[in-house]
């Protein structure tokens, strides 16, 4: 089931198109990612699906409804969570205020407890260290932090921008094994990542971003050996 | 020389000033940290509140402490007012911080003098006081007035109260929260608007209550509010922007530096002192003195 549809999106900074003319969906259950080199605009997308950039032009639905102009506030509320690049935890509060801030929306609130519960489970070291400052914490452990605060708003949609960027290969490999349970728990997953191969190895389907526009999409699997993904990884415009 | 500089007495009066100041930050730290609202007029605020305490008290004869819901009221209303006429839709801009701050200082200086003159034009400059609570209480040496036992209690009492709202209840960490990370608080889905209208609600009425509490200690005129924006500025330098503890401590360094400045040199120092101690806090620590801990 679609859960999310970007048709024709248009954004960017000031007079600084970044994005022209993005569509993609995203599935429930499914792993959908978002590949492409270093500002080919992955980050401005997640920026836009969250809510966090307006749209110049293009539509985004969530099942259905149109969410284009609804603030971050909206889109959370109604599950659409991102887990930022760079994490943007808050430094100078307790992990567990980290968490409890995940969950600051009406229908998460009703059942804060349960997945604060699930949270720690899932991070037994968030739990260890939940009195401790999140600025405190490792980059590994903040990007657990992250994600667990993205939990908590009970998502139907997560978001996931670079979620092992600058972490150790062996942290990065646990992030890489968190994803599939996610979806495998009826999310829709959509991840942006420099990682091609792990990447392509966990997504359902994937989507080759470059200059800000989809160049090529497909099954996960298919794509890894396909001459444009590695153009647009690598970045070398071959025209 | 020194028995009376360790007297009981002087500590007395710095604790009483201390909270005021305090107090005072308190309401500027939450308009600054969740807006980056530099409110040069948030002396002004203090002064209409010591107005309203003032006619309050002389057409009705009754205890200004009585009108303090009122005050705060005038307080809130006159914030929520600014917030939707003058900021809402310049802070949805999501402009940079230095542009919101650079804006803002010219209209907050717009509002100072407007509300310094509206206040002198109908009420004159001359200086007001009135009596209330005059009565000595003494323990030992020490003899406090019962308006500056009120003035302390109640103060102390909605510091307290304002410490647990921030670091107990969800609204207080969501407040928190902005003052830390305006992006990240986006991110988790904080209404921010919501919480902006409730901080310039909260941080005007502080303002407004302290103007009401220091109306029953010292004269009240149209142009007594400066002093107490710089006050509030140094507070939260000293103490750390969004430090609510740290901002406490900071105002009661203040006033304590104040009190002693003017008991052994005399009242001209005053002002002398609170400015220079705006540019040494802003030349030592701009990131703020006490601890980075922004734990309430």
């Amino acid at each position: 089931m679609t859960a999310l549809a970007a048709t024709g999106l248009h954004a960017g900074y000031g007079d600084i198109e970044v994005l022209r003319g993005v569509s993609i969906t995203a599935r429930t259950g499914a792993v959908t990612a978002i590949v492409g080199a270093n500002g080919a605009g992955k980050s401005t997308l997640m920026r836009v699906l969250a809510g966090l950039l307006p749209v110049s032009r293009g539509r985004l639905e969530l099942d259905g409804a149109d969410i284009t102009k609804l603030p971050p506030h909206a889109r959370v509320a109604r599950g659409v969570v991102l887990v930022p690049e760079g994490r943007l935890i808050f430094p100078d509060l307790s992990v567990h205020e980290n968490l409890i801030l995940g969950s600051v929306t009406p229908h998460a609130q009703g059942v804060r407890d349960e997945t604060l519960a699930q949270v720690y489970a899932m991070f037994p070291r968030l739990a260890e260290r939940r009195s401790q400052a999140g600025g405190t914490l490792s980059g590994g452990e903040q990007q657990m932090l992250a994600l667990g605060r993205g939990l908590m708003a009970r998502p139907g949609v997560l978001l996931l921008d670079e979620p092992t960027l600058g972490l150790a290969p062996a942290i990065a490999k646990d992030i890489f094994r968190i994803v599939p349970r996610l979806r495998d728990a009826g999310l829709a997953v959509i991840i942006a990542e420099q990682d091609l191969r792990r990447t392509l190895r966990i997504a359902d389907f994937a989507y080759v971003l470059e200059n800000g526009t989809v160049v090529s999409s497909g099954k996960g699997k298919d794509l890894e050996n396909d001459p444009d993904v590695q153009r647009a990884y690598l970045g070398l415009s071959g025209h | 020389m020194l028995d009376s500089l360790l007297s009981a007495q002087l500590l007395f009066a710095a604790a009483v000033l201390g909270s005021i100041y305090a107090l005072v930050g308190l309401g500027l730290n939450l308009v600054y940290g969740t807006m980056r609202l530099l409110n040069i007029a948030h002396g002004d605020i203090l002064m209409i509140g010591a107005f309203s305490a003032y006619w309050w008290f002389t057409l009705t004869g009754l205890s200004p402490l009585i009108a303090l819901p009122l005050v705060a009221a005038i307080g809130a209303g006159l914030g929520l007012a600014l917030y939707f006429g003058l900021f809402r839709r310049q802070l949805a801009q999501g402009l940079p911080p230095a542009a919101i701050e650079a804006r803002s200082l010219l209209l907050f200086f717009g509002v100072s003098v407007v509300l310094q003159n509206v206040v002198a034009f109908f009420f004159s400059s001359t200086p007001r006081a009135y009596r209330h609570l005059d009565e000595v209480v003494r323990i030992g040496d020490l003899a406090m007035t019962g308006n500056r036992i009120a003035a302390l209690v109640v103060a102390v009492t909605l510091l307290a109260g304002m410490l647990v709202f921030l670091n107990r209840s969800l609204f207080g960490i969501e407040i928190r929260a902005l003052i830390q990370h305006r992006e990240a608080a986006r991110v988790v889905g904080i209404n921010v608007d919501r919480v902006q209208m409730v901080a310039i609600a909260l941080g005007f009425a502080a303002a407004a209550i302290a103007g009401a509490l220091l109306s029953m200690t010292e004269q009240t005129s149209p142009f007594m509010g400066f002093r107490f924006t710089i006050a509030a500025f140094v507070v939260i330098i000293l103490g750390g922007l969004g430090n609510i503890r740290g901002g406490i401590i900071a105002g009661m360094l203040l006033a304590v530096i104040e009190i002693y400045a003017v008991t052994i040199f005399s009242a001209e120092a005053r002002s002398i002192l609170i400015y220079g101690a705006f540019v040494a806090a802003l030349l030592i620590r701009p990131q703020g003195l006490i601890g980075f801990g922004k734990r309430g």
